[in-house]
């Protein structure tokens, strides 16, 4: 248990690439809301708290919560944001459902593509004196570490797009009505080492989640609950030559903490489901790695095995990951909705039968350099 | 279960400036670390997770520069993430952090930040970015001008004066010539303020906060802890949350859902925040305010959201010096928001000032046997209010 009071989740709603339309942002986050509401069986009356993940430099505002909080009632609420990543709204969800101070929270992020060049949007996080004149962006960052992990494992091509076409198989799958996500990144020119399709082109998206306490969810009589085993969250440090990009140690720290929290000792057989950031196949294999479910010497086997593929012994990304859909800023709240929804039997045509434990990692900023780990279950732990 | 208390450690704040070209964005962050490290006396070892204080990017002038702090801050491989509140980001921070081990993840967090809106060119010209970009941004709307239309308001419901307004500042100034930390330090008189030229009536350059530059930070630790290493602490002892709608007309004229005179939002946050700290009567219970007021007409609303006093009362109790150090209740004896604001830690500043009067450690601008503190910090277009009790 990672604090005083357990907390699970009761509500999901999943928009992992939107057809915009005529809608405003405001009005995709209403419809949002009203869909996580639903799905939980609960009403804005009964939401105690709001925590968003917003950034400024994606929706081309400044505090761009601010625009958020009355589509997603939170006038007259106490609503917080959290411009670091869409999975950090999680984290601070969590935290303040746990304190036994908020009986729910709802979190949710989103990711707008009107940015004339999310490349320069990006290339402004970079350092101003020393690495922003560079061509630099989130994809030159994990073609960095790419080409670091093709240098340290030798034939990690071949597994690399065999982790693409897994995803592409499972997201064609999960979303069929979506548009088809088969010829996503065809031809566009990815930075070397990056092949044709191992990056996804940016959609249009956002994720909500309902978040409840334990005393809560006994009197409201819920039952499909994900409840929330263990969380971690850590960060690499700020410069990427401080860094050695074929390790994340940082990862490493957060699943340790959310292991710990969750009991988890053997995370290889622990797990029955997971969703993992995968802006690239080879954040993929670094996730395997750095959650201790496969080291980088059997990834070609596993891969060839098929033993993260559907039917494997722990699928991973059954809903086509960020490879199939790739809603910038919110992909890593998507991973974490996805096992969630997989935990309460809610996955639909995605869903992993039986699926008892899951685990969700998400990351974030040049060549991943946040990390969050959460671990769910379906039975909440006894107080330790 | 009982939620587990929360005690402040170690508090660090840079000396306020316009301009700190001796230091780049991540140094700043790193003087006021240092500062709040040693104030407590702990190594970053000791520390289980950071919350990074950061309002909008483009006051710094780099997109996600939380991620350039990391280092700053200690936070290699370590819990890490940021909060953005607009000013009210300080104080929002400190309850991020608070929350880390109320919930009983972590024992010791860190929240740390900085600020260089005096080398940002002009800050009004990137706030005017808060507002929606279809109906509100092409009108000249900056904080300023959003507050100077509350003022207006406050003038015809509760008959403040252009004089009123003056004497606030009069009363920051008396109080930041005592703080060593504060930008605008030299004490001023209400002919001197009524001569500075308009800026959006009715408010004047004197009536505005600066554009600072600078660091804050604090160690927050779990009771468990703060006794094990025996340390002295003082108490987070409520923490509240509130916001208004976004759209400036919607609080203005018939059908409004609250008038901005008031401050709607700001009140029901500290009403949360005293439920929780079981303060019923605060005019009699606090002993030092420290508000989120970054210009002198909001002070007077800001005092009546605190409780401290009625509707349209905080002026006559202005003019009766209640406020002053020395007062019934003193206001912002740090000299406050109007005197220093360092936006992305503001309101963090408050909390701080409010923990160092409770903790008798306020120096030359100390309330004698002060016990009972308050806080608060104001953001978007005055639309999330923060607000936080701190006890001996």
């Amino acid at each position: 248990m990672f604090g005083h009071n357990q907390v699970g989740v009761i509500g999901v709603a999943i928009q992992p690439s939107i057809s915009v339309g005529e809608r405003s942002l405001e009005e995709i986050l209403f419809d949002l809301t009203h869909e996580s509401l639903t799905d939980a069986g609960v009403k804005i009356d009964e939401v105690d708290g709001i925590v968003v993940g917003a950034n400024d430099q994606y929706d081309g505002r400044a505090i761009s919560v601010m625009m958020a909080s009355g589509a997603m009632g939170g006038v007259e609420r106490d609503i917080l944001s959290t411009p670091s990543a869409g999975e950090h709204a999680f984290v601070l969800g969590a935290l303040r459902v746990a304190t036994g101070q908020f009986a729910t929270q709802l979190v949710a992020a989103w990711s707008p593509t009107e940015a004339s060049s999310l490349a320069e949007v990006q290339r402004l996080a970079a350092d101003p004196y020393y690495t922003r004149r560079l061509p630099i962006d989130e994809n030159a960052s994990h073609a960095l570490q790419a080409s670091v992990l093709e240098h340290s494992v030798p034939g990690l091509t071949d597994t690399a797009q065999a982790i693409v076409r897994k995803n592409r198989e499972q997201g064609a799958a999960a979303y069929p009505d979506l548009p088809s996500n088969e010829s996503n990144g065809s031809g566009v020119r990815n930075p070397w080492p990056l092949r044709d399709r191992m990056i996804a082109p940016p959609v249009t998206g956002c994720v909500g989640l309902i978040l409840a306490s334990e005393d809560f969810i006994r009197e409201r009589g819920i039952a499909d609950v994900a409840w929330i085993q263990g969380m971690g969250w850590a960060t690499e440090p700020s410069f990427l030559g401080d860094r050695d990009l074929g390790t994340l140690p940082g990862l490493r720290a957060a699943a340790k903490q959310a292991y710990r929290h969750a009991g988890v000792d053997d995370p290889g057989s622990a797990f029955n489901v997971g969703e993992v950031a995968d802006q690239t196949p080879y954040q993929e294999l670094l996730a395997y790695e750095g959650l201790g479910v496969c080291d980088r010497e059997s990834w070609a086997t596993a891969a060839t095995n098929g033993d993260f593929a559907a039917g494997g012994r722990m699928p991973i990304n059954l809903s086509g990951g960020a490879l199939s859909f790739n809603p910038v800023f919110c992909t890593g709240l998507i991973r974490i909705a996805e096992v969630a929804n997989q935990i309460r039997r809610k996955a639909g045509s995605h869903q992993k039968p039986g699926a008892e434990w899951g685990v969700a990692h998400a990351a974030s900023g040049f060549a991943m350099q946040y990390n969050t780990v959460a671990v769910f279950g379906r039975g909440r732990q006894e107080a330790q | 279960m009982s939620t587990p208390r929360v005690g402040i450690i170690g508090i660090g704040q840079s000396v306020f400036q316009r301009r700190r070209e001796d230091a780049n964005y991540p140094d700043l962050v790193r003087e006021a670390t240092v500062l709040a490290m040693d104030d407590c006396d702990l190594s970053f070892e000791q520390i289980d997770a950071v919350v990074y204080s950061l309002s909008p990017d483009a006051m710094v002038g780099i997109g996600n520069a939380e991620r350039l702090g990391v280092d700053a801050v200690g936070a290699k491989n370590k819990p890490f993430l940021r909060i953005n509140t607009g000013g009210a980001t300080g104080i929002s921070s400190v309850a991020a952090a608070y929350y880390h081990i109320a919930a009983g993840a972590c024992d010791t967090v860190l929240t740390a930040g900085a600020d260089k809106v005096g080398e940002c060119g002009d800050s009004q010209t990137v706030l005017n970015k808060i507002w929606d970009p279809t109906y509100e941004r092409q009108l000249p709307l900056g904080t300023i001008s959003m507050l100077a239309m509350s003022g207006v308001r406050y003038a015809h419901k509760y008959g403040m004066s252009e004089e009123d307004m003056a004497r606030v500042v009069v009363k920051n100034r008396s109080h930041s010539a005592r703080n060593p930390n504060a930008h605008l330090n030299k004490p001023t008189t209400i002919e001197e303020v009524m001569a500075s030229r308009y800026i959006a009536w009715p408010i004047k350059l004197m009536d505005c906060c600066p554009q600072s530059s600078g660091g804050g930070a604090m160690v927050l630790a779990s009771e468990k802890f703060i006794k094990q290493n025996n340390l002295d602490a003082v108490w987070i002892t409520g923490v509240g949350h509130s916001s208004e709608t976004y759209w400036m007309g919607d609080r203005m004229g018939r059908g409004q859902t609250a008038d901005h005179a008031d401050a709607h939002a700001l009140a029901q946050s500290f009403k949360r925040c005293y439920q929780m700290a079981g303060i019923t009567d605060p005019k009699m219970q606090v002993d030092v305010a420290e508000l989120y007021s970054p210009f002198s007409n909001t002070e007077f609303h800001a005092i009546e959201a605190a409780g401290l006093a009625g509707l349209g009362e905080s002026v006559s109790g202005m003019r009766d010096g209640e406020y002053e150090l020395g007062g019934r209740i003193p206001v912002s004896p740090s000299g406050g928001t109007l005197c220093t604001n360092a936006i992305a830690v503001t309101a963090m500043i408050r909390v701080a000032e409010a923990a160092l009067q409770v903790w008798n450690r306020a120096g030359d601008r100390q309330v004698p046997g002060a016990k009972v503190g308050i806080a608060n910090g104001n953001g978007g277009d005055h639309q999330f209010f923060g607000t936080m009790v701190v006890e001996a």
